[in-house]
């Protein structure tokens, strides 16, 4: 613990006595972040501004402190759970808006800048950032850029990934790049791309400039509802097959749709086996046309009831139900475990077949909402952590959930990310050689492998022997330097 | 110059294999449709991706295409267009589909269809020393470790040989239009761009506009509509898009500004087309000086201009975090054997 006090005097006379948190009950506050693993903050740095980060790197690194950075903290894979009491960078207070340029469709945000935060800054000038993911209330650019987060409205648009033009990452060894460019093309590898979604272990995000993208000019939400899975899970399919991409398509289930229903009084069909919630936007003829087409699609395939919104207001409710369906589950039991997987979408049905099933096995209730145009499932598993074997079942159930989805095709994880959580699952999908390059290329970032240690790649997965010696003599044949 | 013509990814891994121990330097070429793009190099041999041609799956309903990286754009194209979707790069139609992605070509229409880079959702690929090695997944969505992938693209085959790749596709829009208009210049196709809700792309030369409309087609009427309140365009339903480019320059410069200074970029410029809200420009030189006054102008505007087609390479421009790059390098292709000198100068503060 000698390193963490002298650190933490260093940090002190950096960042005052207000940028510092270090007491036992406090750092008890940073242990975890939404997800259900436990770590240990060793300090948490509150940096208001980039020189600072640089700063709280410059300490880390004389000292040989781990380095944890933390958005918001509303993770769900553990991506910025502390082990082994690490510095912990929380980047809550740097939260300008720095600039926005319509005229460039772009703008440069700090990483703590809360996502709706942004959208509403842009309303007037006729643009938007896409990534909505539901966490977007309280949930940073920082953090969304880290997991590469995804949201309802990515269907269409893309994730985070297409949405972030450049990034400025302080490395490690205490320098700054800027990654990426604002202008159409940039130079060098695509590095920008590796750090979005690389939950915080190549660097500390200090600068983001986002993409923007215009306000369409028509938007109309419909609701669907079946008396049949199956049928729902059918209309997805068919809706793309008929040339419509929505700009949402979400899907939730009876048990989802009751316990909205009694919180958001959204009028959403409590009878419903399930229901589509689906968006679409563009020019006002366009929608009108993609409207008709919906309908026909639900239709073939057994729709019960379709409800279009007549105007904003109705629309907004019905987003209200979708929006705040993890607060609702809350009426079914204490805790929550939410899952996060993908599959191919012709599979749904199949897949939450699966997962009833599971669920059933090991005596849990699980509910289901999620968007079904992008295959990614968040199944729900309700339950109470303080009943003697409940979490055990409701991890062993996971297990299965992700082996279930990985043997339809899918991914371990379509936007919360690897984090802790699931990363010894990544053998499931990758092999030695696939892991060993993952390595190399973080450890190109940070050498000393001080970045958010023990996340995403399993232990054990190493960079090459043969390339960890190239890499090792940093680039420095001749070849070598023209990337 | 030794060929190598691998019929599979076993193949490759051992040609790269052999290639680093003898110390080979090997250029790997797809459809030798953007050759110029990228920085001339000594290589022995070239590695021919063209008989990696499979269409290993492809699944309509899934909107994902996952095919040999061989595969000329123009047979994707007709495969996909039996299902009604596009891959929607605007590539000449020689071109191979692992050589759009290591060149980083991105399609014009990219108002409306994104980049290149975004539709790239996983690869497998040989890296240097013959090592096979897959990244991301065949779905739409994944958060599943290091997007490897994404270093391949515009990596002009510096780090490894892609073999098979993962593509997002997209419905074929039910209505296209090419608008021309009589008159030109990037204050004119800047008006456009704000009159024209949603336009796929507004490509402005010295005296015309080409205005790409794509979607529903009770959209692409009214966007004609906003169009002409801006300026008098002819409607060319059936001439190709993009127009060819300047089919007679022996060089074109690529190059790209933010789009607010597009203006500031081509003051003086006699022959470009410019994407309006994106920031490329595309500019026909004379000879290597006109090139490198456009580098002059294009650096001063933070920009940079590689050269698309003819002689003159990528140009000088920082790399950021040249140290990270030239370790991702080493791990890729510990030899030094891939393409030497073909990418960007990372040499940095090495000097």
């Amino acid at each position: 613990m000698v390193p963490l006090d002298a650190a933490r005097a260093e940090l002190e006379a950096v960042l005052g006595p207000e940028g510092i948190v270090h007491g036992d009950l406090e750092l008890r506050l940073f242990a975890r972040d939404a997800s259900m693993v436990e770590g240990d903050a060793g300090l948490v740095a509150f940096p208001s501004d980039a020189s600072q980060v640089v700063a709280c790197m410059d300490i880390a690194a004389r000292h040989g402190l781990d380095v944890v950075p933390r958005g918001s903290g509303t993770g769900l894979a553990g991506g910025s759970t502390p082990v082994n009491h690490p510095l912990v960078i929380a980047t809550t207070k740097m939260r300008r808006i720095v600039k926005i340029r319509p005229e460039d469709r772009l703008a440069w945000v700090e990483p703590g800048v809360i996502n709706l935060d942004l959208v509403e800054a842009l309303r007037p000038t006729g643009f938007t950032y896409a990534p909505d993911p539901s966490s977007q209330q309280v949930s940073s650019i920082g953090g969304n850029v880290n997991t590469n987060a995804g949201g309802p409205h990515c269907l269409a648009l893309g994730v985070t990934s297409a949405h972030v033009l450049a990034l400025d990452l302080v490395l490690t060894d205490g320098t700054t790049a800027r990654l990426g460019a604002e202008g159409p093309a940039a130079t060098g590898y695509d590095l920008r791309g590796v750090v979005v979604g690389s939950e915080g272990t190549l660097g500390v995000v200090t600068a983001v400039c986002v993409r923007l993208t215009p306000l369409p000019p028509a938007v109309t939400t419909m609701l669907l509802d079946f008396d049949h899975v199956e049928d729902c899970a059918a209309t997805v399919s068919a809706i793309i097959a008929r040339g419509v991409i929505p700009s949402a398509l979400e899907m939730m289930d009876r048990g989802i749709v009751q316990a909205v229903e009694r919180f958001a009084h959204a009028g959403y069909p409590t009878d419903a086996a399930a229901v589509l919630l689906v968006e679409l936007d563009g020019l006002e003829a366009g929608v009108a046309a993609q409207v008709d087409e919906v309908e026909t699609a639900a239709r073939e395939n057994g729709v019960d009831g379709i409800r279009v919104a007549a105007d904003e207001a109705e629309r907004a409710l019905l987003w209200k139900g979708r929006k705040s369906a993890f607060g609702a589950i809350a009426q079914i039991a204490p805790h929550y475990h939410l899952h996060d997987c993908v599959v191919p979408r012709t599979t749904l049905a199949e897949a939450l077949a699966g997962i009833t099933a599971i669920a059933k096995r090991h005596r849990l209730v699980v509910t289901n909402v999620f968007h079904a145009g992008d295959g990614n499932l968040h199944p729900l598993f309700s339950f109470d952590r303080d009943v003697p074997g409940t979490l055990e079942r409701v991890l062993a159930a996971s297990e299965e959930v992700v082996r279930l989805c990985i043997g339809l095709g899918g991914s371990l994880s379509g936007e919360h990310g690897i984090g802790l959580e699931k990363r010894d699952f990544m053998p499931l999908v990758f092999n030695d050689d696939d892991l060993a390059i993952q390595a190399c290329v973080r450890t190109s970032f940070d050498p000393d492998e001080r970045m958010n240690p023990q996340k995403v790649l399993p232990a054990g997965a190493r960079c090459g022997e043969f390339a960890a010696a190239a890499l090792a003599r940093d680039g420095a044949l001749p070849e070598g330097t023209w990337i | 110059m030794d060929l190598i013509h691998p019929h599979a990814a076993r193949d490759v891994q051992a040609a790269l294999r052999d290639a680093t121990r003898d110390g080979t330097r090997v250029l790997v070429v797809g459809g030798r449709t953007h050759m110029d793009k990228g920085n001339p190099g000594e290589v022995d041999a070239e590695l021919w991706t063209t008989y990696l041609d499979d269409i290993v799956r492809y699944d309509p309903d899934e909107m994902i295409a996952t095919v040999g990286s061989g595969v000329r754009v123009s047979q994707l194209r007709e495969v996909l267009a039996e299902a009604r979707q596009e891959w929607p790069i605007d590539a000449p139609e020689g071109s191979t589909v692992g050589g759009v992605i290591a060149a980083g070509i991105d399609p014009v229409r990219r108002l409306r269809v994104g980049l290149v880079r975004d539709s790239v959702v996983e690869t497998t690929a040989v890296t240097g020393d013959g090592r096979l090695v897959r990244s991301g997944a065949p779905t739409v969505k994944s958060v599943t470790g290091f997007d490897v992938h994404r270093l391949l693209v515009g990596s002009f085959g510096t780090l490894a040989c892609i073999t098979t790749v993962s593509l997002k596709v997209r419905p074929l829009p039910k209505a296209r239009r090419t608008l021309v208009t009589a008159d030109g210049g990037v204050e004119l196709g800047q008006r456009l761009l704000d009159a024209i809700p949603l336009p796929a792309a507004v490509l402005t030369e010295p005296d015309r506009v080409f205005v790409r409309l794509e979607g529903w087609p009770e959209e692409v009427r009214e966007q004609t509509h906003a169009a002409r309140l801006v300026a008098v365009a002819e409607v060319e339903d059936d001439a190709p898009f993009p127009p060819p480019l300047f089919p007679n320059a022996t060089i074109v410069a690529e190059a790209s500004v933010t789009p607010s200074r597009l203006g500031e970029l081509l003051d003086g410029q006699v022959a470009y087309r410019a994407s309006m809200g994106v920031g490329t420009a595309w500019v026909a030189c004379g000879g290597p000086a006109d090139l490198a006054a456009l580098r002059e102008t294009a650096t001063a505007l933070d920009g940079i201009a590689p050269v698309l087609r003819g002689p003159g390479g990528l140009g000088q421009a920082e790399v950021p975090a040249p140290q990270v790059q030239r370790r991702i390098k080493a791990a890729f292709d510990p030899a030094g054997i891939l393409a030497p000198r073909r990418g960007w100068d990372a040499r940095g503060d090495l000097g």
